[in-house]
């Protein structure tokens, strides 16, 4: 994105209609990144829709602090994405997950409720697993399968070399596989 | 997904079981989003848990201060109660009186009594005498009475403030007249005439 961002609100404290088209740009092109990236992290499907939303807010509120030579906007709306994470996980002190049965929103086309079932256990075990990990590990996995961000993107987001987060996220799927064999 | 990363191959089948890994918001979140951001509504209104941790510790550090201080305040009103026994304060050749000091946290002087030990207690009990006894004020007695003695007793520690740097002195006739009795502190190697008077 090389434009000149709108500002994000007009002279009344109503946000401009520039900043809702914005709104509705990076929500219909990251929207679903940044709350498969929450839904790795968080069971419930009504905190996840929570989180995504104060995202949003977040970085429309903020987007003319938006630097696009830094970054490109799913990098950053990521970034902020894992702060409002952070500052969740601080007010409720989460740890567990518990998904089986809270899969409403995992998109599979199954050809029968059957197979559906059976694939969200399945997704529902390997959340499971992912839950067991630590922080680092959880945020490696959540940022590239959730969100779906290449290697450069998780190194701009993580402040890492992208060497650094190859061999990190190899390492957190060894013992994510560990955890599954166990 | 980008498939920029080569990934071993122990690991590819879960890799491709996390790709395969999709969640989809509900439609209508993002009206709903476009909805509250209309409305102006702060971001930080939205937290599912509105538990403060914050708050919850400014609350925390605000008792725990309110206890220290308490405790530091209780500390320094605390009445400590001393008796020492037995000497010859009041001149009298036996070695048989005391003197009780009740002192505020071991500094200011609340009361001083001296005694004689009738009863062997060495302690002040009902079956003593009270030579002299007076409050927080330093008080003096009749100085005219001729004959009059004036002893120092140093270092105990009759305040209850902890080291042996206390010095008690008595004015009074003998045998058994008392007329005034004060704490001093004695300051730290300097048994000089400059007593501070308690």
């Amino acid at each position: 994105m090389t434009r000149p961002l709108p500002g994000t609100e007009a002279s009344s404290g109503t946000p401009s209609p520039a900043a809702e088209s914005l709104c509705q740009e990076w929500y219909e092109a990251h929207g679903v990144a940044v709350y498969s990236y929450f839904r790795f992290h968080v069971p419930q499907v009504d905190v996840a829709e929570d989180l995504t939303a104060e995202t949003f807010l977040k970085v429309i509120r903020a987007a003319d602090r938006f630097d696009p030579a830094r970054g490109s906007p799913r990098g950053w709306i990521l970034t902020v994405a894992r702060h409002v994470l952070g500052d969740w996980r601080r007010r409720t002190r989460l740890r567990q997950y518990v998904p089986i049965g809270a899969l409403s929103d995992l998109v599979f086309e199954a050809p029968s409720p059957e197979e559906r079932l059976l694939r969200e256990e399945e997704v529902g075990r390997l959340l499971d697993a992912v839950a067991t990990l630590g922080e680092r590990d959880r945020e490696l996995i959540g940022l590239r399968y959730g969100s779906g961000l290449d290697t450069a993107e998780m190194a701009s987001v993580l402040g890492l070399s992208e060497g650094s987060v190859r061999t990190r996220l190899w390492r957190a799927l060894k013992r994510l596989r560990e955890v599954m064999m166990a | 997904m980008t498939q920029d990363m080569e990934i071993p191959d122990p690991l590819k089948d879960l890799d491709a079981s996390l790709r395969g890994v999709r969640f989809q918001p509900r439609a209508s979140l993002l009206p709903e989003v476009q909805g509250r951001l209309r409305r102006g509504e702060s971001s930080e209104g939205v937290a599912p848990l509105r538990f403060d941790w914050l708050a919850l510790r400014a609350i925390a550090a605000v008792l725990v201060a309110g206890v220290g201080v308490a405790l530091w305040v209780g500390q320094r009103n605390r009445g400590i109660t001393m008796d020492h026994c037995c000497y010859d304060l009041d001149g009298g050749g036996s070695t048989d009186d005391g003197v009780l000091v009740v002192t505020r946290g071991g500094q200011a002087v609340r009361r001083i009594a001296v005694y004689e030990d009738r009863d062997s207690s060495r302690s002040l009990t009902a079956g003593d005498v009270v030579r002299f006894d007076r409050g927080s004020e330093l008080t003096v007695g009749d100085t005219t009475v001729p004959g009059m003695v004036t002893t120092r007793h140093c270092c105990l520690d009759y305040d209850g403030g902890g080291p042996d740097d206390d010095g008690l002195l008595v004015m009074g006739v003998p045998p058994d007249q008392v007329m005034m009795v004060a704490l001093y502190e004695v300051r730290p190697r300097q048994p000089s005439p400059h007593y501070p008077l308690r």
